[in-house]
């Protein structure tokens, strides 16, 4: 290799070209993605956070949760995530569009959080994460700087923890969250990707040539599993992936999978698996 | 062989020792809180009162100092040092070398601050907060200009492998750090593409700047200790450009399933595929490394080994049966470990060993330490990457049950994380062999500049 300037030039192009095409191809797909009005409810989704949960997404970051936790439910042939309740549908990228710092995160020590606030039938309300904070269960390590043990003096705060047994605090003291654990809290119990997108619903089964399209995508484990829990298998290549996404304007993508009323009931019975335990 | 200590290893010398000394340094620094993590991963609540030592922020540091403090600063005194003698000159612009590697280490320990007090950025291998990133940036150039000094003003107009690697490496790392940092710091793409921006910052960081590195010294050492040309050395232009034109690419993979377009994730899948060829051609041009017996050989030997088997692994773990298994558990931490530890880091250590008594002048103090490093390294990342492996198929099977609660997924991994934690203590172990025998060459005989020039053999300590 003699010549400096095409070895330099190489360079450049194989850097540019591979943040051209998988950067700027996403952006321009994804870009642009609006939220979705649903006519049915009269309104549009996702929200933007409240600002206590936008506060808590930053501290949830800064603590590193992401660490132990995903946020991203992915589809029924990948993964027991819709088994265990944390979500009806696989998480699409509208989802996140209003997050400011989306923690997609890539490992499950714990538990995906993507819906945590919207688990059925009993997401865990505020009480249960803070005790979940205070003391830790399991793997999860207990995060008790993010509280104040303080003799109560006059009124007892009406945000006290109540923790019994292991850890209570001593007679006439209280434990108190602080600033952060409220925020904290407050982000975790708005964690809610249950609205629904054309793009969020599995292509219809019946479509003649996704049939064959479905059979192979699903490898032995994923199979094995679909049958253990006893319903169909069938379950299309991902909408979201699909042309449906490059649409910005979410009426645009709606064709694709069909007028809405006709899909949503035959997605409902496989995204409801009858032993989904929430409470994992 | 005749490589001997030349008028230009002497010349380069100070900036180089700050760099392979603060790298060190980071190492054991990366080191000791890996093994607090571990202390962590096994015993969850043992910080819980305290808001520093938070799991998340643990691992962020360990992570961040071993690229950042150790890898950087080691590979970019070996890829100086490469540039510097294959251009025929020695490393010039060494005032900005001295003051770039100063800010760059003040960079590190500010952003080793920053997330321990909870500014981290969350971003996966770019953990440190949005206020340093800028003064690394620019370090790092102050760093790399004397590479571009070496490369452009070579004496030779024909150029080599290393050099190739050893100068795309410093060349395009601002490129792509600044573009992240860009869009990630200070003008975020929204949603979920800050995380296909990581992931292709994360794979570019590991193909177009470690494994150029870590390859820029196995090119340059091995013909060096072999005695012998290189095998199919016509080929290593096509490894070469296939290292850097596809391997950007395959960072999709991390991304299967998730929440972005399915084509991220495929056209990553199939870029790992065609680095096949990269890998064969690696093979072919170095294969003779086998054959050596000295320490910087056994370490490169095993450095390569690692680089190949995992990408091969990493092949493998595209295919949907296993990444439904292996996504989201230890075994991505594993692959990871094999890459950063195991290749990129080995093969480092083996061009220090290579290169550290050329430019001080005289052989290791403590030729017993060399060898127990060698044993602790190599020991020490089996135990750490096949327990983290077998770890994560647990963990993984876990998983895949929905009945499985988490409680009883950790009670199945821990005596396998146990196990890798005795491996981070052997790595912990000999890494500070390596820092005890630096000190100990450093330190001794101050008059050896003037020492008579040493035999190769001898320089490289190959003996113990």
């Amino acid at each position: 290799m003699r010549n400096g300037l095409i070895f330099i030039l190489g360079l450049i192009a194989a850097v540019g070209l591979s943040w051209a095409g998988i950067v700027l191809g996403s952006n321009g797909q994804l870009g642009g993605l609006a939220p979705f009005y649903d006519e049915a409810e009269g309104s549009s989704v996702p929200a933007w956070f409240p600002g206590v949960a936008a506060q808590g997404q930053l501290v949830y970051r800064g603590l590193g949760c992401a660490e132990c936790h995903t946020q991203q439910v992915r589809r029924p042939d990948f993964g027991s995530d819709q088994a265990r309740g944390w979500g009806d549908r696989q998480s699409v990228a509208r989802d996140y569009i209003y997050q400011p710092f989306p923690q997609l995160g890539s490992s499950r020590v714990g538990p995906d959080l993507a819906n945590l606030g919207g688990r059925k039938p009993n997401p865990p309300d505020e009480e249960d994460l803070m005790q979940l904070l205070y003391k830790g269960k399991g793997s999860m390590p207990a995060y008790r700087f993010l509280f104040t043990v303080r003799e109560i003096v006059g009124q007892p705060s009406d945000r006290a923890v109540r923790i019994t047994g292991e850890g209570a605090p001593p007679a006439g003291s209280e434990i108190v969250p602080s600033a952060d654990a409220i925020a904290l809290v407050g982000y975790l119990t708005n964690l809610n990707t249950n609205a629904d997108y054309p793009e969020s619903r599995p292509a219809p089964p019946a479509a003649g040539e996704e049939a064959p399209k479905t059979a192979p995508a699903k490898a032995g484990v994923a199979n094995e599993q679909a049958a253990a829990k006893g319903q169909p298998t069938a379950q299309g290549h991902p909408a979201p992936t699909g042309p449906a996404d490059s649409q910005p304007g979410a009426e645009g993508a709606k064709p694709q999978v069909g007028p809405s009323t006709a899909v949503s009931p035959d997605a409902q019975p496989m995204t409801s698996p009858a032993q989904k335990e929430p409470g994992k | 062989m005749n490589s001997d200590v030349t008028p230009i290893d002497s010349a380069s010398r100070c900036p180089l020792l700050l760099l392979i000394v603060s790298g060190v340094l980071w190492l054991l620094v990366s080191g000791v809180f890996s093994l607090i993590h571990f202390a962590q991963v096994l015993n969850p609540g043992i910080f819980a009162d305290c808001p520093f030592l938070t799991f998340g922020h643990i691992a962020t540091i360990a992570e961040n100092t071993f690229i950042y403090g150790w890898l950087a600063n080691a590979g970019l005194a070996l890829a100086l040092w490469i540039l510097a003698r294959l251009g025929g000159e020695p490393v010039r612009a060494q005032n900005w070398v001295l003051a770039g590697t100063a800010f760059w280490n003040f960079g590190v320990t500010l952003g080793v601050v920053g997330i321990a007090i909870g500014d981290g950025s969350g971003y996966p291998l770019l953990g440190f907060p949005g206020y340093v990133q800028p003064l690394l940036l620019a370090s790092y150039c102050a760093i790399a200009v004397a590479g571009v000094v070496a490369w452009g003003g070579r004496v030779r107009p024909v150029t080599y492998a290393s050099q190739w690697y050893a100068a795309a490496a410093l060349f395009l790392f601002p490129w792509f750090f600044s573009i992240a940092q860009v869009m990630l710091f200070f003008a975020p793409v929204r949603g979920v593409l800050q995380a296909v921006v990581a992931s292709w910052y994360g794979q570019a960081l590991w193909s177009l700047w470690m494994a150029p590195l870590g390859l820029g010294v196995a090119y340059y050492v091995i013909p060096k200790i072999t005695g012998r040309t290189l095998r199919s050395y016509e080929f290593a232009a096509l490894g070469f450009w296939s290292l850097i034109f596809i391997g950007p690419w395959t960072g999709g993979r991390h991304l299967i399933a998730g929440p972005v377009p399915a084509w991220i994730p495929t056209i990553g899948i199939v870029c790992l595929a065609l680095m096949l060829f990269h890998y064969a051609v690696i093979v072919l041009n170095l294969v003779d490394t086998s054959s050596t017996s000295g320490t910087a050989g056994k370490f490169i030997g095993f450095g390569l080994l690692a680089y190949v088997g995992g990408g091969l692994i990493d092949c493998i773990t595209g295919f949907h049966g296993v990444a439904v298994v292996t996504e989201f558990t230890h075994v991505e931490e594993a692959i990871k470990q094999l890459a950063f530890y195991g290749a990129g880091s080995m093969l480092l250590l083996g061009g220090l060993y290579y290169a550290v008594p050329r430019i001080v002048g005289r052989p290791w103090a403590m030729g017993g330490l060399v060898g127990g490093h060698v044993g602790c390294a190599v020991a020490g990342t089996v135990v750490l990457v096949l327990s983290l492996g077998v770890a994560g198929l647990v963990q993984g099977g876990g998983l895949l049950s929905a009945q499985m609660p988490f409680e009883q997924i950790s009670i199945l991994t821990d005596p396998w994380l146990f196990a890798a934690a005795v491996g981070e203590c052997i790595l912990l172990l000999g890494n500070g062999f390596l820092a005890a025998n630096l000190v100990a060459t450093l330190a001794c005989t101050p008059g050896a500049e003037t020492a008579p020039v040493h035999a190769a053999a001898s320089l490289e300590a190959s003996a113990p």
